[in-house]
């Protein structure tokens, strides 16, 4: 069943339109990637999900609710949680800080302990740090406080922006491997990645974003087949 | 001598909550409130107004109705300006200020409205030979109090997180659930409650209460939070502090040369933010607005 669709998405800035009509779904426990080079338009997708960046059309619904158009503060509360480009931690707060605002989002507000726990489980090196500056953390570990910020708002769909971002392919494979759990306990899991080899192995469905638009729809089969890939991602298929 | 230092202490108290109060404001908006000046008036004329009422109702009135002229400054004026560039703000703050100002003017009159407020703390007394003032004393404990009680809020409980959350990244801040208009108006009730407790030290001191009776000592909180640094809250309270503390000494260092108070004292100020141009506590921390 889907609980998260997207249908047909307009948004841009000023007078630049970035996105022309962007659709697409997830079901519970799903992870769905979302490739496409610089410029593409995939933060300016996620902003226009989230309520940070103004809709110009179409329409978001979260388990059949239209939560288009809210404001942010709103849409986390009805479960829709996003772990922004360059993961915006507040460096000079600390990691427990940072996660009890994360608890802010929350709609049920006596889960509050179970929610820190489940993070102590998934991520045992914030509970190790829990009183520190978040800025001093390194890079991977500011990646999962950044994740774990977002969870503990126990959200139902969960994106991603980048998380792959400035972290050493050891590391990026931990972080995946926590995104691929979350996934399993039943959230919508939704990734934007520029390195698409990164995303397309594990996700149910990739999309290539290009120019604002979805091109191309990969599954995890043709993501074994490196021509299909690049010709997706480069945009010259079929020419 | 030890009367200097206890002054000293006490007008720099004062303006340490004076800079809290619009170092709160600017934290969570980038909005420098000229019109704090009319919070701290408006507290001022609820006081001298209700003298006649038991202090602590007096002075719980005050409170009351400063805050609520700074939650209806933020619905009426200030809430249209979110994300506009801070210059835009500052104008329409003044703009808010002189409104404020002729309001007063058609209402209490031009000239001073006087009273004797908490006559109670007008004398002084004798502590080993040395004679102190009670209100320079009421003034720092109060002062002390006060910010303590600041810096609990501030450090130790959620609507604090949420101001210091806020302050370095609303954004972020919203994208977790921080309510912006629930928590921009709390900034400004907190303000206009500091802006009263200004008031009650002011009054106190120097009963006649004009429309322009704010003026002075916002605009000197204003230099002080420049001074500590406008990014932190403990920078600003420092700020006023030394600008409070350094103007108090000022007039008793210069004896009969204290019409150059001020001049000295943005010597001084000056030559702090050549030394330190973010403030003495500075830290970048400057990101885009609600
Ligand atoms: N705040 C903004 N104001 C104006 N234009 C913007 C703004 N943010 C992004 N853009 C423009 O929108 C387009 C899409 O940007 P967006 O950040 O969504 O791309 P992206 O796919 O996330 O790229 P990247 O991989 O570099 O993160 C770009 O042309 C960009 O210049
Ligand atoms: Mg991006």
């Amino acid at each position: 069943m889907t609980l998260f669709e997207v249908r047909d998405l307009r948004a841009g800035y000023g007078k630049v339109d970035v996105l022309f009509g962007v659709s697409l779904t997830a079901s519970k426990g799903e992870l769905i990637g979302i490739v496409g080079p610089n410029g593409a338009g995939k933060s300016t997708l996620f902003g226009a999900i989230v309520g940070t960046v103004g809709l110009r059309g179409g329409s978001v619904f979260l388990d059949g609710e239209d939560i288009s158009g809210k404001r942010p503060e709103d849409i986390v509360r009805r479960g829709l949680s996003l772990v922004p480009e360059g993961r915006q931690i507040f460096s000079g707060l600390s990691v427990i800080e940072n996660l009890t605002l994360g608890l802010t989002g929350r709609r049920d507000k006596h889960g509050e302990k179970g929610a820190l726990e489940r993070v102590h489980d998934l991520f045992p090196v914030l509970t190790t740090h829990r009183d520190h500056q978040a800025g001093m953390l390194s890079g991977g570990q500011q990646q999962q406080l950044a994740i774990a910020r977002a969870l503990v708002a126990d959200p139902r769909v969960l994106l991603l922006d980048e998380p792959s971002l400035g972290l050493s392919p050891t590391v990026v494979k931990d972080v995946f491997d926590r995104l691929i759990a979350i996934a399993e306990s039943g959230t919508a899991v939704v990734i934007v990645e520029q390195r698409a080899h990164l995303v397309t192995r594990l996700a149910e469905r990739t999309h290539v974003l290009r120019a604002g638009k979805l091109q191309a729809t990969l599954t995890k089969e043709d993501a074994a087949d490196e021509a299909k890939l690049t010709a997706a991602y480069f945009g010259n298929s079929g020419e | 001598m030890i009367q200097a230092i206890l002054d000293a202490v006490s007008l720099g108290g004062v303006y340490a909550l004076a800079a809290l109060g619009l170092g709160l404001v600017f934290g969570v908006m980038r909005l420098v409130n000229f019109a704090h000046a009319e919070l701290i008036t408006v507290a001022s004329y609820t006081l001298v107004m209700t003298h006649q009422f038991p202090l602590v109702v007096s002075i719980v009135l005050s409170v009351v109705v400063a805050s609520l002229m700074a939650l209806l400054m933020e619905l009426l004026a200030y809430r249209r300006l979110r994300g506009s560039n801070p210059a835009t703000m500052l104008i329409v703050s003044f703009g808010v200020s002189v409104l404020l100002q002729k309001i007063y003017e058609l209402v209490f009159g031009a000239l001073p409205r006087s009273a004797s407020v908490a006559t109670g703390l007008t004398g002084a007394f004798t502590v080993g030979g040395v004679s102190i003032t009670t209100a320079s004393v009421v003034t720092i404990v109060l002062a002390v109090v006060i910010l303590l009680a600041m810096g609990y809020l501030i450090e130790r409980t959620k609507l604090g997180l949420q101001l210091r959350a806020a302050a370095s990244d609303f954004q972020t801040a919203r994208l977790l659930g921080v309510r912006s208009n629930r928590l921009i108006a709390s900034a400004f009730v907190i303000s206009g409650a500091l802006a009263a407790v200004v008031a009650f030290v002011n009054v106190v001191g120097n009963p006649q209460v004009d429309p322009r009776f704010g003026l002075d000592i916002t605009i000197l909180a204003l230099v002080g939070i420049v001074v500590g640094g406008m990014n932190s809250l403990r920078g600003s309270a420092l700020g006023g502090f030394i600008v409070g503390a350094v103007l108090s000494l000022l007039n008793v260092i210069l004896g009969n040369g204290r019409v150059y108070a001020y001049s000295w004292m943005f010597v001084i100020v000056i030559v702090i933010l050549l030394v330190r141009p973010g403030g003495i506590l500075s830290k970048f921390a400057t990101k885009e607005r609600v």
